[in-house]
């Protein structure tokens, strides 16, 4: 019964996910220069991103294990994971001005989870196309030229981890913006996000050891876009294999119990 | 059958004073003074099923809180709020689908496409069937008479067919109750009696419950046989709409036009003068005195033209008000 209930549910939510994503590709349709303008915009920034690559290769440096094809791949993840998170960043931004404005209101009363509602109703196709077309470009590539094996267990565990990095992404980048229910501006908090964010954008073999404990186990950000890549290569131990699942888990119930706490303190706009 | 029940409702908001200019905000930077506003002190009544009641006050009074209390968007800092078996703060979604709440000066609907679609969005939300949906769509459209406008983007509408629009999304799901801040804010007078007559024939339809607020006496007038004020967060009157009157002292409006100037002196012996307009002179009386003083005037007078009104609805509502103020 339980269970019956659970998938029914499930398949409202995917189902109300599924309008969503359309509902924004029309809006976005609407104004075809700020659509192609986006999809440029991540172009650009992609490419500052490929510029590392290719310095990394005319330069042939080797970073501990990895060779520029590992590198190639890592960066490529970091390409399609910033493709994904940019789907549904504009929620997050948009969530201080929610606060500020009221806007919540008229979402609370809705009989579905309000943070489904308010954190992935708009989602943004231009920079998630960019970003993730790239990413997988770059990772087909990198894997290709790298040697790795292409079987069953190394494809369905790659894809696995990405699930999990995606669903850690959400969590641990949501819950600096839930700030904004307590000090209502957000803009500071959001741009120290981005620049955590930043710190994928090579493997994390480059940073020191302390570096690296810190960003696998206290803000795991190495986990989102290494570990995909560490697995495949076969360097992943099973402890680490754990924490790679156990991370999103945890954080994932953290943010929800900081958004529970957050709405409670919600205290609405005048109007 | 009681539907909605709110016992010493109560909310309070903490704010931060803060002294005008830069200086103000730097020493804000370090040093913040916290004020407790109570925006709702101790709010009672209760509203029958298919009851459509007016929540009237001035700016600032407590009205859109209670609402938002009412309707689970804000938590009370105390007392008790029954709504048909439910707490709405605990914001349950079976309790989510009995209500719907519209707002003047919020919208729902999504701003670049076109009304229908956030219609088809809200039927998903509330899960409501095919069949069920096209017919409650077609239904209303055809009463609110937005039928040509189902495939313009609403950022295209007027302010008043978007109100016209957020009501229609607020009843794709037929809730049983209806709570409504200042649906014809900023709309003109045609706009407004057709949102008046819509709701007047929804209630009557559905006998779907209605709390509204409106600062418009018409919408009230022409809705709410109860009428429930609160000023500073209390409640100052929970009663029959045509009450209002013998409360403030059962006065009458007459409005004598002489074919001389008449001499203000000369009518203030029958009577308040409250305004002269040329010929024309507004008179207050008490109701029991009525046909006495007007068949003087007749008789001692050379009236022309004479007619008699109740004292405007606003005026005993504002001297609710002012009374409340001064006590």
């Amino acid at each position: 019964m339980r269970v019956n209930h659970f998938l029914k549910e499930m398949k409202r939510y995917l189902r109300l996910f599924g309008v969503f994503a359309k509902f924004s590709l029309m809006s976005q349709l609407e104004y075809r220069a700020n659509f192609v303008a986006g999809v440029a915009v991540e172009l650009g920034w992609m490419l500052i991103k490929l510029i590392y690559v290719a310095v990394v290769y005319r330069a042939g440096v080797n970073i501990g294990i990895l060779t520029p094809d590992h590198i190639m791949l890592f960066v490529g993840i970091y390409v399609m994971m910033t493709g994904f998170y940019m789907f549904y960043y504009p929620n997050f931004v948009s969530l201080s001005s929610l606060v500020r404005e009221g806007g919540l209101d008229l979402h609370i009363v809705k009989p579905v989870s309000l943070q489904f509602l308010v954190t992935l109703r708009q989602l943004d196709f231009g920079m998630f196309l960019a970003d993730f077309v790239a990413g997988v470009i770059m990772i087909v590539l990198g894997w290709q030229r790298a040697g790795l094996p292409v079987n069953f267990v190394s494809v369905v565990g790659f894809i696995f981890l990405i699930i999990c990095a995606n669903l850690l992404t959400y969590s641990m980048f949501l819950i600096p913006h839930l700030l904004c229910f307590w000090i209502v501006s957000t803009k500071g908090v959001a741009d120290l996000t981005a620049a955590l964010w930043d710190f994928n954008n090579m493997p994390q073999l480059i940073y020191g050891k302390w570096m690296q404990r810190i960003g696998t186990f206290i803000l795991p950000v190495f986990v989102i876009t290494n570990f995909p890549g560490l697995f495949v290569m076969g360097e992943l131990s099973a402890g680490m294999m754990v924490w790679a699942v156990a991370a999103p888990v945890l954080f994932f119930f953290i943010a929800r119990a900081v958004w529970k706490c957050a709405v409670r303190n919600y205290s609405s706009a005048s109007s | 059958m009681e539907i909605i029940k709110v016992e010493h409702l109560k909310k309070e908001f903490t704010y931060y004073k803060k002294a005008g200019g830069l200086k103000g905000s730097f020493q804000n930077l370090f040093h913040r003074e916290a004020l407790v506003k109570e925006a709702v002190k101790d709010v009672s009544f209760s509203v029958e099923k298919g009851e459509i009641i007016g929540l009237l006050g001035p700016n600032g009074a407590g009205k859109t809180t209670t609402l938002k209390m009412l309707s689970g968007i804000l938590y009370p800092t105390a007392g008790n709020v029954d709504i048909d078996g439910f707490v709405p703060w605990e914001r349950k979604n079976e309790f989510k689908r009995r209500f719907s709440i519209v707002m003047g000066q919020k919208n729902q609907l999504w701003w670049d496409l076109p009304a229908c679609d956030s219609f088809y969005l809200n039927k998903c939300i509330y899960d409501v069937d095919d069949m069920e949906y096209k017919k409650t769509v077609e239904e209303l459209a055809e009463l609110l008479d937005v039928k040509d406008l189902m495939n313009v983007q609403v950022r295209r509408l007027s302010l008043g067919e978007r109100m016209k629009m957020e009501i229609l999304a607020a009843l794709i799901h037929k809730p049983e109750i209806l709570f409504l801040d200042e649906p014809t804010i900023g709309l003109d007078i045609i706009s407004q009696q057709k949102i008046r007559d819509f709701l007047h024939f929804y209630n009557e339809q559905k006998k779907t419950t209605i709390i509204l607020t409106s600062h418009y006496m018409r919408d009230i007038e022409a809705l709410c046989s109860r009428a429930v004020i609160i000023n500073q967060g209390q409640l100052v009157y929970d009663g029959q709409l045509e009450d209002i009157n013998h409360l403030m002292g059962d006065k009458k409006l007459l409005t004598i036009k002489c074919n001389a100037n008449a001499d203000p002196e000369l009518l203030s012996a029958y009577g308040k003068v409250r305004e002269i307009k040329g010929s024309e002179v507004v008179l207050e009386v008490s109701k029991g005195k009525l046909k006495e003083t007007a068949s003087g005037i007749l008789a001692n007078l050379p009236v022309e033209d004479f007619n008699v009104t109740e004292v405007p609805l606003e005026e005993s509502i504002a001297l609710i008000f002012q009374k409340e103020v001064a006590s």
